[in-house]
């Protein structure tokens, strides 16, 4: 058996081959220890903000003029097959204007972020399956509308490894509670157990809420090490006639798990910063987890997911106006300052930031209120800034509804396999053997879409 | 992905060269004479290599299809087969390159007259193809060569030269690999090894310490004696069920919970009793091959009510929403990897890739499951007592049901008249969807009263089949429906005009000579409804189609009228019309039962409303309630059962070929039967179980191997298919196989078989010089120079602290428990398994997720792992019930207390060391801050005349992060009070507020800060005061979804004089969770600020040296490792 630590990742098609349908205990022993990439990687982590519920298209960052000539028109294909019934088209309630060399169009919802649109890569033509929540989460965050499938984070995690072995490799943030579909949206399903993401609700500012068993109640750090060390005295005359590394390994988790407690405590507290920066990410939740994520990256974590909030707050089906106001309000700010302090620190280059809902939202309204917009899956906006990605492009592009993806369709697994290309990584060669064959988590789909990256 | 591919390919190219299998008679030689194979090689292949190959080839397959070799063509796509031998004018072949058809091809530019000439000729003499047979046969010979696959035989154990170690056939195949590599076993555990891994082996638990006394004393008299006797009792332990059943729900994929659905209860709820009757089928050593039948179909197998419950098996399974087809590929995952080891769910879209498994088989078994449904009441376990109770019970559940089952008919009756009375919306809606992609099977919304998506998907399947069959019904609508909407009107008019000449299609004179009728049939009813002028759109196609069927429905309705007992319109053509609307499988003829996909029928939400309203009150009437009787999960077989057909590329709207419900081609080649019992599911238990099938006793006794072991002789449990790993002793497993079904298939005797081995009684520890040396060759130990150490999984792990505690529940079976929560003293098996968000704490230890069947649990360390031996309250509670138990408190000599603590933990005493360490550290010597011990937790009141806290009383129980009244929150008494490091909670009492108590243990000036913060949305906020017991109040701040800085300035403060935090609920109770860290200084001029931090100093319980030392006992690996 091939110890998967020694292994190049060059090497894991025939380590795949040979490979058991599960990793060995010695090789999930090493499972979270860093792994050299297929080819130079650009990105090394990933930062994935989640509008849940599918914010519209044409109200943030696909303007489209023939709304407004149209306003109350029907489309002149009929009757949309999305969820419910729709009626005519509906102009945009919200300014564009021209931002930065590129002079791409942004609505006035994104204000802020719209500075750093030379750094962003607007995908227009984005398209996923069907017109509904739960499969469309499903896509998005694994691949695959249906069935059990490992998230992008396991994947990644299990793909790459982690560089910071005191925390959690990929942490999924969500304030109040799950999105729908709750943890399936970070779940590991086949790969191992450690893979899967590690729900914290920002919600809390408390440590101790925000990472399960990070304290001891009862005793100190000193009373504590002092008892690590009559275990380990224990562990290590148990381990001196065996000669075992599953031995060995749990001795040190022991020792990972102490300074976690530090670490940890620490990653998620974010009074320390000077006043300058957090005035800059805001009091709001948003701002909050932002900072938190940041600190996060600095230590080594490698894919962060910041939902926008419990169950799916972007599913304006109507009064759009006031709640996508609302929602971009509580965003904007945030993510123009994230963007601003990674830029700063030098950590943009390499830290790969997307923006997406599971799909957008129509051009025309729905029925009966009309002034709210039902699910898109046919075409859709999704952007990526930072970590190799080419900014100041919008790539491909709606019809002139903002309806349907028409020129260069970005499909999600392209989207997929350009993310892992750009984490150095063959989207095709990224495989877990499971059930008799090797998984992707583009199945066989995917293609890169090489003008997005720079 | 590469290398595998070119290795695969290799393997093919290489097995292809073996002599090919001799031509059955029926069979069309593959080559032809000379001349036929000369016309092939220069005018056929070249055109199918340059103009078809790269899109039907081996890089792509369009359609499914593959042009490279005669056996794919024959096999065909996603349409059928591509040609028929001798017959051109059946070959879809040759329709497409002739562009006569629905396929033109190529898509580019037709073939030249005389490429397409060749073709129809080489069609015509049977498709000669010189070397055919190398690829399809190959994997054919390379599967039927596989292992797996072959008949079980007994192999005879192998001679070896040492001759005393074995004990069994068992080592004699053991021994005999390792003497091939000049390996030794190890030498014989001891006792006390033995007895804990067998003791954990088979129940789960470990063994106590009188219980090893007695095994270490019977062990000297006769060590196999004793050996045998602790197997026997173990097996005779109610709590080997326990164990060896918990095994199995990973097979089974078992959860509480069905993932996420939309209509129905999130829970099952009878989901535990398929857990119990697991526990007691193996209790009971009910034989595996009953075993499997009664999962499989005990509703067919004439059994116990009680029995039913084992259908569990099947309908635990996740729920995806209620997709239909994904539930049912879970069914057939479940028994085909769990039962066969085979991966047949590869199938679902096309042909397995490395296995024997057609797309075909995939689907036989689709229509067993899908020819099986769950009845909305399910069957009781056992009789139900005739009391007033129980039958006001049934009545009361009869009105529920009745209810339901009235709104069902209703709701079918609409939808079946809606159906005909709009046939005519129907068809142009068909009309309009043809040249999109199907419909996606999503959930579309409706209004009431629009058509239904899923019954336009019923007309578009039926459209389908109809053209297929050439229905002479629909020969004018398709005429018409293949013009161009743009020329619509002006080649109507031909269309038209040749109706008259019966109906020659245009250019129909191409297809003479193929074979085909050359005038396709009319139904003369519509021949004539299309007599007059020439349609101007398909909108009066539609509707002359909707007139013609409405005029034959009155029709019918009239004629019942007359005699009820009509069977059918008395003309053929009429017949024929009524067919559409009233044939079996017709778009209006929804099944009566509430079954796959009826909901999918009821699209708008007031409908879907009202729906889910009446079968939940079903559930909940039958479900909950005292005394509700138990049900069993079961599946019964539908009424009407299904015929499968293949989903081309598993797309349920693209049907394919009809295939019957029966076995896997792999088991029974050339003389299958089609099932013939209902669904067929008691057919496919018989054949699952039929001792020639040879995969079912093997992937079974590799189980229980892995289990013993760690890792299977097979390490891939649960795919024995080409892509297997190589069974590490393939003659043992054989041998085991044998062993197993001679013994009547019993559990409990292959278990002794195993563990009365010398292999098994091996001590895990091999000498060093053997370790080298094994370590060269075998470094994962998969010949078994050693017994492998094995750390306790998720169950065992936290049943080990409960049996040490002496706190262990023993009672069986039952509801599930919360068992991660407080201190349960249940065994983890009865816990509530929640499918849709598995617990951090399961995940963390690798329980599996129940999402598939698991093969096998993996083994990963994490400091979360770690994080939880130290900080969760569980393991420093268990060290605390440690020192309760009787007989711990009543040793009062530190070492006789040592003795036995290490012999309930490990089953030994501590040695010279061990004492040396324990000692030093219960004396130990530092002691806690003092700044702590000014802090108190309580709650109590505010004397509103005096501003003084009037009551105070500290709060006594620590859950490990929180000081609260009792072990649930809210307490009975205090409700919601409680205390953490940053904040709390105050109850909904003004005489029960939180207070957070300093008392003060010098005198001088102090200041206080803090910020008092409140988060949570609604409600009314709380109001936090500070409160000295000299001075009074001395500041008060409200928040409410805010915060406030609760700063107090320079104050002079006695030595015993209480400073109280004091926080009320503000007469509403929701939401009044709140943070308030503060910090006390002294304001001191010489000496550095002495400061008191509420979160700094929090603590809990006081810390006890014997508590610690024996938490630090329950973290080495000597307790969580089994060796």
């Amino acid at each position: 058996m091939l110890s998967r630590s020694g292994t190049g990742f060059g090497m894991l098609g025939l380590a795949g081959l040979l490979q058991s349908e599960q990793a060995s205990a010695a090789d999930s022993v090493n499972l979270l220890a860093p792994k050299p990439t297929h080819f130079e990687a650009k990105a090394k982590r990933v930062v994935h903000l989640f509008m849940n519920g599918g914010p519209s298209q044409v109200d943030t960052f696909d303007y489209k003029p023939e709304l407004e000539k149209r306003h109350g028109q029907p489309m002149p294909d009929g009757n949309l097959r999305t969820e419910r019934l729709t009626g005519g088209l509906m102009k945009s309630p919200f300014k564009f204007r021209p931002r930065g060399e590129s002079g791409l169009l942004v609505s006035e919802l994104f204000e802020k972020t719209g500075e750093f649109i030379d750094d962003m890569a607007i995908i227009r033509s984005m398209h996923a399956e069907v017109p509904n929540h739960e499969p469309s989460l499903m896509l998005m965050n694994c691949g695959d509308g249906r069935l059990p499938r490992p998230s992008f984070g396991a994947w990644a995690t299990y793909g790459l490894g982690t560089e910071n072995q005191n925390l959690p490799a990929f942490i999924a943030m969500c304030p109040g509670g799950y999105p729908i579909v709750s943890t399936r949206n970070w779940r590991s399903a086949f790969l191992p157990g450690t893979c899967q993401g590690t729900y914290i609700d920002t919600k809390n500012t408390e440590v101790t809420k925000l990472i399960e068993n990070i304290r001891n109640g009862r005793l100190t750090l000193t009373e504590q090490r002092r008892q690590l060390d009559l275990v380990r005295a224990f562990n290590e005359r148990h381990a001196a006639r065996r000669n075992d590394p599953q031995l060995e390994s749990r001795i040190e988790s022991f020792e990972l798990a102490f300074r976690m407690q530090s670490e940890a405590t620490d990653a998620f507290d974010i009074s320390g910063e000077p006043k300058h920066i957090q005035e800059d990410y805001g009091a709001g939740t948003n701002g909050r987890q932002l900072l938190i994520t940041r600190r996060l990256i600095e230590r080594g974590v490698r894919f962060i997911q910041v939902w926008s909030g419990a169950g799916q707050p972007w599913d304006n089906h109507s009064g759009l106006e006031q709640s996508h106001r609302d929602l971009a309000m509580s965003w904007d700010q945030p993510i123009a300052a994230f963007l601003r302090d990674l830029k700063q620190r030098g950590l943009l280059e390499t830290t790969l930031v997307q923006w997406s809902g599971e799909f957008g939202r129509t051009p025309v309204a729905e029925k009966p209120a009309l002034n709210g917009r039902d699910h898109n899956h046919y075409g859709f906006t999704v952007w990526l800034a930072g970590g190799g990605v080419k900014g100041g492009q919008a790539y491909g592009s709606t019809d002139d509804f903002g309806f349907r993806a028409v020129e260069n369709p970005v499909s999600v697994h392209d989207l997929h396999a350009t993310m892992l290309h750009l984490l150095g990584m063959d989207h095709k060669r990224l495989t877990y053997r499971y059930a008799g064959r090797d998984f992707r988590l583009t199945d066989v789909h995917g293609n890169v879409v090489e003008e997005l990256v720079s | 992905m590469d290398i595998l591919r070119i290795t695969i390919w290799l393997l093919v190219l290489s097995v292809g060269l073996l002599p090919q299998r001799a031509s059955r008679a029926d069979e069309e030689p593959a080559i032809g004479p000379r001349e036929t194979v000369e016309l092939f090689e220069r005018r056929v292949r070249p055109v199918l290599v340059e103009r078809c190959v790269k899109c039907h080839g081996p890089k792509k397959q369009e359609s499914g299809l593959r042009l490279d070799s005669r056996e794919a063509i024959l096999r065909g796509g996603d349409s059928g087969p591509a040609a028929v031998p001798k017959k051109p004018g059946e070959s879809l072949l040759v329709e497409a390159v002739k562009q006569t058809g629905d396929f033109k091809m190529p898509p580019d530019k037709p073939l030249e007259a005389d490429a397409i000439a060749a073709i129809v000729r080489w069609v015509e003499d049977g498709l000669p193809w010189p070397n055919s047979g190398a690829t399809g046969a190959s994997g054919e010979d390379a599967a039927k060569a596989h292992w797996a696959f072959q008949p079980v035989v007994r192999p005879e154990p192998p001679d070896v030269n040492d001759k005393i170690w074995p004990k069994t056939g068992v080592d004699q195949f053991v021994l005999s690999r390792l003497e091939s590599q000049q390996l030794l076993p190890a030498p014989k555990a001891d006792p006390v090894m033995l007895i804990r891994r067998a003791t954990f082996d088979l129940i789960g638990l470990p063994p106590t310490p009188e219980e090893v006394l007695a095994f270490e004393e019977a062990f000297q008299v006769d060590a196999d004696e004793a050996w045998r006797g602790l197997i026997d009792r173990l097996l005779e332990s109610p709590h080997y069920g326990e164990r060896q059943g918990r095994y199995w729900l990973d097979v089974a994929r078992y959860a509480d919970n069905k993932g996420y659905v939309f209509f129905e209860q999130k829970e099952f709820p009878w989901a535990w009793t398929y857990r119990d009757w697991v526990v007691r089928a193996f209790n009971e050593d009910v034989p595996y091959d009953r075993f499997v039948t009664l999962q499989l179909a005990a509703d067919q197998a004439n059994v116990d009510p009680a029995d039913l419950a084992a259908m569990g098996f099947l309908t635990l399974g996740p729920r995806f929403s209620n997709n239909t087809h994904d539930i049912l590929d879970d069914r057939i995952d479940v028994v085909t990897r769990g039962l066969l080891g085979l991966t047949v769910t590869c199938a679902r879209c096309h042909d397995h890739k490395f296995d024997p498994i057609p797309q075909a088989d995939y689907y036989s078994l689709y229509g067993v499951f899908r020819s099986s449904r769950e009845p909305t009441l399910r069957p009781l376990l056992t009789a139900v007592p005739d009391t007033d109770q129980s039958r006001e019970f049934a009545v009361g559940l009869q009105e529920r049901i009745d209810k339901l089952e009235s709104f069902i008919a209703t709701q079918r009756e609409d939808l079946m008249l809606g159906s005909r009375k709009r046939a005519a919306e129907y068809l142009l809606a068909a009309h309009k969807q043809r040249n999109h992609p199907t419909t996606e099977d999503f959930m579309l919304l409706t209004d009431k009263g629009a058509i239904i998506p899923a019954m336009l998907r019923r007309w578009e399947a039926y459209l389908k089949t109809a053209r297929r069959q050439k229905d002479p019904v629909w020969t004018v609508w398709f005429r018409y429906s293949d013009l161009p909407d743009d020329e619509f009107a002006e080649r109507a008019k031909e269309v038209h005009a040749n109706a008259g000449r019966g109906l020659l299609p245009v250019g129909a004179e191409s297809s003479a000579g193929t074979g085909r009728s050359a005038r396709p049939a009319v139904n003369p009813l519509v021949a004539a409804a299309f007599s007059g002028e020439p349609p101007k759109s398909m909108d009066d196609v539609a509707k002359v189609y909707g007139e013609l069927l409405a005029k034959v429905d009155t029709d019918w309705q009239t004629l019942l009228k007359k005699d009820a007992q009509a069977t059918r319109l008395e003309e053929d053509s009429a017949e024929a019309l009524r067919q559409v609307l009233y044939g079996a499988g017709s778009p209006p003829m929804v099944p009566q039962e509430l079954g796959w996909g009826f909901l999918d029928l009821l699209p708008d939400r007031p409908t879907q409303g009202e729906f889910k309203t009446l079968l939940g009150e079903v559930e909940t009437f039958s479900t909950s309630g005292a005394g509700v009787p138990a049900r069993a999960m079961v599946l019964v077989d539908s009424a009407v059962s299904y015929d499968p057909v293949i989903f081309q590329r598993g797309n349920p709207n693209r049907e394919g070929t009809p295939v019957p419900r029966q076995f896997l081609k792999l088991f029974s080649p050339g003389n299958r039967a089609p099932f013939e019992t209902g669904s067929g599911r008691i057919d496919l238990a018989r054949a699952i179980v039929d001792p020639k099938n040879p995969l079912t006793a093997r992937v079974f006794v590799n189980r229980i191997w892995q289990q013993h072991f760690g890792t299977g002789l097979v390490e891939t449990a649960s795919d024995f298919g080409l892509r297997s790993s190589t069974p590490s002793h393939p003659k043992l497993l054989d041998w085991l196989a044998s062993e197993f079904i001679a013994s009547g298939w019993s559990t409990k005797k292959l278990h002794r078989l195993i563990m009365t081995t010398s292999s098994y009684r091996q001590s895990s520890v091999a000498s060093a010089a053997a370790t080298e040396q094994a370590m060269l060759v075998d470094s994962a130990n998969r010949l078994l120079w050693k017994f492998p150490r094995r750390r306790l999984g998720f169950e065992a792990m936290r049943d080990s602290h409960l049996a040490v505690s002496g706190t262990l529940d023993r009672t069986l079976g039952g509801g599930p428990q919360n068992v991660l929560s407080g201190y349960n003293g249940r065994r983890t098996i009865y816990g509530f398994v929640d499918r849709m968000d598995l617990p951090g704490l399961m995940r963390t230890f690798d329980f599996p997720e129940p999402a598939a069947t698991s093969p096998r649990r993996d083994v990963t360390t994490v400091p979360q792992q770690a994080l939880f031996f130290l900080n969760h309250s569980f393991v420093a509670e268990t060290a605390g019930r440690v020192l309760r138990r009787p007989d711990v408190t009543g040793l009062t000599d530190p070492s006789e207390r040592i003795e036995r603590i290490h012999r309930i933990l490990f089953g030994r005493s501590p040695d010279d060391d061990e004492l040396v360490l324990a000692g030093q550290f219960l004396n130990r010597s530092d002691k806690e801050p003092a700044t702590q011990t000014a802090w108190k937790y309580g709650y109590g009141g505010v004397d509103e005349e005096t501003k003084r806290v009037a009551t105070f009383a500290e709060l006594t129980h620590w859950t490990g992060t929180r000081w609260q009244a009792g072990p649930t929150l809210p307490d009975a008494k205090l409700g919601w009070v409680f205390h953490d490091r940053s904040g709390g909670h105050p109850a909904s009492s003004d005489d029960r507020c939180f207070v957070l108590r300093w008392t003060a243990p010098v005198s001088g000036e102090f200041e206080v800060s803090g910020k008092l913060a409140h988060r949570p949305e609604p409600g009314n906020g709380v109001r936090g005061r500070i409160v000295s017991s000299e001075h009074g109040v001395l500041g008060e701040w409200k928040v409410d979804q805010s915060e406030a800085d609760t700063p107090v300035a320079k104050v002079t403060i006695k030595a015993g004089e209480t400073i109280d935090f004091v926080v009320d609920w503000q007469g509403h109770i929701t939401h009044d969770e709140f943070e308030w860290p503060v910090v006390i200084s002294q304001l001191t001029e010489n000496r550095g600020k002495a400061q008191w931090d509420s979160n700094r100093d929090f603590r809990g319980a006081t810390s006890d040296p014997w508590t610690d030392y024996v938490h630090a006992l329950l973290m080495t690996n000597e307790f969580v490792f089994l060796e």
